[in-house]
């Protein structure tokens, strides 16, 4: 295993290669066009494809060609490419098919600017395009994790069968930092049961989201909605810091996370009792954690890079027990530990909800 | 009609100074000459791009003129939807300023006409908008990184079609944009170059005075992607024309013309090729054939063209 330094964009690379992904479409756009340089220098040269496409909804259409073939497909984009591509998504999802797609935030909406942001989490975790359906949303916080979660990313969409979604922002994107380079290992999945490679073991497979009959589409639906149970059941990661004793809990993922990480020791320093719990996963939501940890004499903060979305979800996991505060800057303005220092004071001192 | 340095000086300048565009940037320069044609009663739309970017870092703009920017793929249809809003309260008469005609012009780089908003410019030419679609083509995405696009060259580098040991830049030629937008069957098409100003003012006049869609393709050598002496790119365009990289012609109601003729001894395409960083691992030993295959595309592009014009 070796430590290299690089930019948490390349590590998403590294972490696609590692994990046998050897077919990558892509889109220029900023701050997440460093994905496709990468992908464009590495890919080709390990014998495997990097297809530069005229538009978003090609780059997307591109990956559920490949991954009804049930090879390992990727392509990147940030917010703008992102809504691009929901249509594609859309039907990804409703064929079951694995991919990774990666996001990496900036600002909105609109044109927005390409200042990180996290305003997008909504679109990422409640489904962004149409019809009843999930991504799962891995949220790193650090190069090292752009590369590990992406790993993860891939085996939970075969294991699933569905697309998962990096949710990073331009921060965890653009900063470097040192990362330790996981071992390349085979693909541990076979997909000779549901996909189509043009042979005799895969000739009777069929790959569709149409269901025309209303019957057949609702026992679909109902279908997807029974794996996404699953996942929601079995595949909820966060990571705590300090929650235990915490009069506040501080709720924050990506960039955000690792400012708030820095705060709580400062707090306590000060008297307060101050906890982070990150989501590592945004979609399925760590809800039955919070609605463990809202049982007490607590009170919750959302911090975010937006107007007000994760915060939604505090609110339904913790179901009126406790009160939910919001903070939030956007456009790319990111909080410093002092502005937020003094945001756990007025909550824990002001009484203010 | 007439276009000459005498009339052109004393048109409003309508893209001001000040703007964020790097030094020696000809999409300005583009810009500039094409308003001073167009005049005041224009409405601008910018695709997502360079220009767009450095003109309208918000809340500053450089423009005179109102500008309308919405997102990469879709500026056609924006500039439609203006032209048309403008027919439909000219008709009613409920213009709050009546103007006799106002000029509908969308500029978009070749990344927002070549590759995602050929769509949109197909739709809006097609449905026949009385607006000029103006493609300033500098062959990549420079705006975002210098990828390439449907524009870029056979055997550029570019960050996504890197030269290496593998591949040596884009293994694809460029499309022939200009020749798509003819088979629109709109009533003027052309391609032109910022070197050629007398050539380019005529095409925009043209352009602007047809009753219907219009589009020029306009090359715009790029200091940065192409990897130049900033002084240099009026010159490399002058000299894309020179080696029949880049022909001047123009097509009135399918009726093609050339609108420069090229010495018969035209420029080798290296002599082009060998200003440009882009192009540098061209002349490594065991690539010459790389510079003969674009010069025989070169010129099997110029044997066509001339067929066409009648000049075979």
């Amino acid at each position: 295993m070796s430590r290299k330094f690089m930019k948490g964009n390349d590590a998403i690379v590294v972490g696609a290669l590692q994990a046998g992904c050897r077919a990558y479409y892509g889109y220029p756009i900023t701050p997440a066009s460093e994905i496709a340089h990468a992908a464009a220098l590495h890919f080709p040269a390990l014998g495997g494809t990097f297809i530069q496409a005229e538009s978003e909804v090609s780059a997307i259409n591109m990956v559920y060609g490949t991954a009804g073939m049930g090879i390992r497909t990727m392509t990147a984009s940030s917010s703008p490419g992102f809504s691009l591509k929901q249509e594609g998504l859309s039907y990804i999802a409703g064929s079951e098919l694995p991919c990774v797609v990666v996001n990496v935030m900036r600002g909105g909406p609109g044109l927005g600017n390409i200042a990180p942001e996290q305003g997008d989490y909504f679109q990422i975790t409640k489904g962004g395009g149409h019809g009843n359906y999930r991504l799962i949303a891995l949220a790193p916080n650090c190069a090292q994790e752009m590369c590990d979660l992406t790993v993860l990313a891939f085996d939970l969409a075969d294991k699933y069968r569905n697309p998962v979604c990096i949710a990073a922002d331009g921060f965890t994107g653009q900063m470097m930092e040192p990362v330790t380079v996981p071992a390349a290992r085979p693909v541990p999945f076979d997909h000779t049961s549901w996909c189509v490679r043009g042979d005799a073991a895969t000739h009777r497979n069929l790959i569709s989201s149409i269901y025309l009959e209303s019957a057949d589409l609702e026992r679909h639906n109902l279908k997807l909605d029974e794996k996404y149970r699953r996942i929601a059941r079995d595949e909820v990661r966060c990571e705590e810091y300090q929650v235990e004793d915490a009069d506040l809990i501080v709720v924050a993922f990506g960039i955000v996370s690792r400012i708030v990480y820095s705060t709580v020791d400062q707090a306590r320093a000060r008297g307060w009792k101050v906890g982070l719990l990150r989501p590592i996963t945004l979609w399925p939501f760590p809800s039955a954690r919070i609605a463990e940890l809202s049982r007490r004499d607590v009170r919750f903060l959302s911090a975010e890079l937006n107007t007000g979305q994760m915060v939604e979800d505090v609110r339904l996991a913790v179901e009126g027990r406790a009160p939910v505060h919001f903070y939030g800057r956007c456009g790319g303005m990111v909080p410093g530990a002092e502005e937020l220092l003094a945001e756990y004071g007025k909550i824990l001192e002001g009484g203010r909800s | 009609m007439a276009v000459n340095l005498q009339t052109l000086s004393k048109n409003e300048d309508l893209l001001t100074g000040g703007h964020r565009a790097c030094a020696g940037c000809t999409g300005s320069n583009i810009l500039r000459q094409i308003m001073l044609t167009a005049g005041r009663d224009t409405v601008v739309g910018g695709a997502t791009g360079c220009m767009e970017v450095v003109t309208t870092i918000f809340p500053y703009t450089a423009w005179k003129t109102p500008f309308i920017h919405s997102a990469f793929e879709n500026c056609a249809a924006t500039i439609s939807g203006a032209e048309t809003a403008y027919r439909a309260l000219k008709k009613s008469g409920e213009l709050p300023v009546p103007r006799e005609r106002i000029n509908f012009i969308a500029f978009g780089g070749d990344g927002g006409t070549y590759d995602i908003g050929l769509q949109s410019l197909s739709g809006a030419m097609e449905r026949g908008h009385n607006m000029l679609y103006v493609c300033y083509d500098n062959e990549a995405y420079m705006n975002t990184g210098i990828q390439r696009s449907g524009a870029t060259p056979f055997g550029a580098h570019t960050s996504t079609a890197p030269a290496g040991k593998v591949k040596q830049g884009k293994d694809r030629h460029r499309k022939d944009l200009t020749k798509i937008m003819v088979a629109h069957n709109i009533p003027y098409v052309a391609q032109t170059t910022p070197f050629h100003w007398k050539d380019l003012q005529m095409k925009v006049r043209k352009a602007l005075d047809v009753d219907g869609p219009a589009f020029l393709n306009i090359l715009m050598p790029c200091t940065v992607g192409w990897g130049f002496d900033p002084a240099l790119g009026i010159e490399l365009s002058k000299m894309a024309t020179e080696c029949n990289f880049w022909p001047l012609f123009e097509v009135e109601n399918g009726e093609y013309k050339l609108t420069y003729k090229p010495k018969a001894d035209r420029t080798p395409i290296e002599e082009w090729l060998k200003q440009q960083v882009r192009f540098k691992h061209l002349f490594k030993p065991g690539n010459e054939h790389l510079i003969v295959e674009i010069q025989r595309w070169v010129d099997d592009e110029q044997r066509k063209l001339l067929k066409l014009c009648g000049e075979a």
